[in-house]
């Protein structure tokens, strides 16, 4: 790994150049690359012909707008390349034309990406997230819905409700992340109502919704119920038009599944008693308009499915159908064979794959 | 030393009396080249001689087809006749849609009694009693595991009584007794729920309530608030949906019936694919 980190840097200097002096330009050099790399760095010009191609994401958008999104093995990929590309597919294609499509005076239309294990679903989301955060909307995006229903150290009985239990943890490290994703959304939206937190702070009516995240993200008890309000409020104002709401859940099928988690006597928690979950639930339901939803179903994090399970219906269960019903299906297979092609190619060019064989 | 049975015996010669009983296998008896076995690495199964596999499987050497001739001569003159009539499957089952099985057993002993031949098994096919949608149901859950979905049958065994008059007996009270409970309806039965349905019923569900309430929102924002719950259901596209929805429910999910929904959607939600 030593030295192929050596030489990925070295063409990856080299490379990083090329793109950025040559604009449309095909060099000698780049000639090559035309096959499984296209120099259009917006999702949204991506049209059939660039299919099987990948294109190239800035780091800083990818900070910017992938703060904790994109799958590890990914991350550890751009760490390695010192490049984010991501492979355009039909799938994706598909669902652009369907948001281009939508009529924002309906209710939000829910899509569902599943397939098979390792086809690319998380990747399909994140690169939707990139084309709606181009498109300047608004994305609540929950990199992965499972982290919010297993391994919690920590479960507060909820202040606002008794019954329900918040995940201090969870909510403040998502608050941190979507603050950093949306932060000009932040100081535009305003609060329509009082909200008051525990006996003494309150946010008024009227502040912008940064005032929220902050609140939530410096005291920390109250982050869960902070999540919630920002969840409340982004949903009763995309209603009126003055932004577009994107909401991008991965691993939806943890919503209606059930919980590793115990409470104090031992006894299994549903989810609906999570304040997360239930938050998130809510915002699934599609009696809200101007936005559109985009989840992913997920085995590999979730909780008592078999790990053949790839089908809607298996994984969201019967609850999560009919809460999700009507939805529309967006199945995700295999690489075709012209992108493997494309996909061995790129490597091959990193200097991934060292042997031709 | 000497040469096995096998070299000697020719071609046409009368295998009943080679193995007239079921016997185990001898490999010297038989002259089939048979192997039988997990072979070695890089070798083949091992053959026949000194073969315990062989030896101790069951086998049924003893009925081979002449040889069943050969019982059926010799039991002819017990038998009575087949009505020629019934000389077709379909006609059997319409004038005898009830089939009983017995079994009797001969051994050579002190006594002919077999304490296994008072088992009696009767089979009939739902199709030929006169059952309506709720009595099936009834029927299928009362019986549970007796009954096979795939050809329609149901099979009761009993063996409670000692002899085999009265389990024949018991097994038609049985079968008068479920079609009479099946056709009556108790007050209990109305509190069946959604879990005790067999099959999806769209009618009342969730499915049908998002579906009209997507629908209706659709309608209040384009200010069309005339249309009625009654129209909706009664548009084509809602058919289209509901005739989807109810296909995966109930077979499961295939490729088919996953864009079958995938397109029924579509047309409900009017999305537009705008490239």
């Amino acid at each position: 790994l030593q030295l192929d980190h050596g030489c990925a840097l070295h063409t990856a200097a080299k490379h990083c150049f090329s793109p950025m002096v040559s604009q449309d330009v095909q060099t000698p050099a780049e000639t090559p690359r035309a096959v499984f790399y296209t120099s259009e760095k917006d999702p949204a010009k991506h049209t059939e012909q660039h299919e099987g191609q990948h294109y190239h994401i800035p780091l800083e958008e990818v900070k910017a707008v992938f703060p904790h999104g994109l799958p590890r093995r990914f991350q550890q990929q751009i760490k390695t390349f010192n490049e984010a590309c991501l492979m355009v597919r039909k799938p994706a294609l598909e669902l652009f034309s369907y948001l281009r499509g939508t009529n924002f005076a309906h209710p939000a239309v829910r899509y569902v990406i599943y397939g098979e294990k390792g086809t690319g679903k998380t990747m399909t989301l994140c690169h939707v997230v990139h084309y709606c955060s181009r498109q300047g909307w608004l994305v609540l995006h929950i990199p992965d819905a499972h982290l919010w229903v297993k391994n919690c150290k920590e479960l507060l009985p909820s202040s606002y409700n008794r019954e329900r239990l918040d995940q201090p943890l969870q909510a403040s490290f998502w608050l941190r992340n979507f603050k950093a994703s949306n932060e000009h959304f932040l100081q535009e939206i305003k609060t329509q109502r009082r909200y008051m937190w525990g006996k003494r702070e309150s946010t008024e009516e009227g502040r912008p919704l940064g005032e929220v995240v902050e609140q939530g993200l410096a005291r920390v008890r109250v982050a869960s119920d902070a999540v919630g309000v920002v969840l409340k409020e982004l949903k009763q104002q995309s209603d009126l038009g003055s932004f577009r709401l994107l909401v991008a859940v991965d691993g939806v099928n943890a919503l209606w599944g059930r919980t590793t988690l115990k409470k104090e006597d031992k006894s299994p928690v549903s989810p609906e008693e999570l304040t997360l979950v239930y938050n998130l639930r809510k915002l699934m339901v599609n009696n809200w308009k101007g936005g559109a939803i985009v989840t992913t179903l997920s085995q590999t994090g979730s909780l008592f499915k078999p790990s053949s399970a790839y089908l809607p219906q298996e994984l969201l269960g019967n609850e999560g159908f009919d809460a999700l019903d009507p939805f529309v299906p967006i199945p995700v297979p295999n690489y075709s064979p012209k992108e493997f092609e494309s996909c061995y190619r790129y490597y091959l060019d990193r200097k991934w794959l060292q042997h031709e064989k | 030393h000497v040469p096995p049975r096998t070299e000697k015996m020719a071609v046409d010669q009368d295998w009943s009396s080679v193995y007239p009983t079921a016997a185990a296998f001898k490999p010297a008896s038989v002259p089939l080249p048979i192997r039988m076995g997990y072979p070695v690495k890089r070798g083949v199964p091992p053959p026949k001689e000194g073969n315990l596999e062989l030896i101790k499987i069951p086998n049924f050497l003893h009925l081979t087809p002449p040889a069943i001739k050969k019982h059926c001569a010799a039991l002819k003159d017990f038998c009575t006749e087949w009505p020629s009539a019934l000389d077709s499957d379909e006609k059997c089952e319409k004038h005898f849609p009830i089939e009983i099985e017995t079994v009797d057993y001969i051994s050579s002993g002190t006594s002919i009694r077999n304490p296994k031949a008072r088992v009696v098994t009767l089979r009939v096919k739902l199709s030929n009693l006169n059952l309506d949608d709720h009595a099936k149901k009834k029927l299928i859950k009362l019986v549970g595991e007796r009954y096979c979905k795939d050809t329609d049958m149901l099979t009761i065994t009993t063996d409670r009584c000692p002899l085999r008059r009265q389990n024949y007996d018991y097994g038609i009270h049985l079968l008068t007794v479920l079609y009479h409970e099946s056709w009556k309806t108790e007050m209990w039965e109305s509190e069946k729920s959604e879990e005790d349905m067999e099959e999806y019923i769209w009618e009342n569900s969730r499915s049908q309530n998002n579906a009209l309430d997507t629908l209706l929102q659709i309608k209040a924002s384009e200010n069309d608030s005339n249309v009625t719950k009654e129209d909706l259901l009664a548009s084509e596209v809602v058919k289209n949906y509901r005739s989807s929805v109810i296909a995966l429910k109930n077979e499961g999910e295939t490729e088919k019936n996953m864009s079958q929904y995938k397109e029924s959607v579509k047309k409900l939600l009017n999305i537009q694919a705008l490239p």
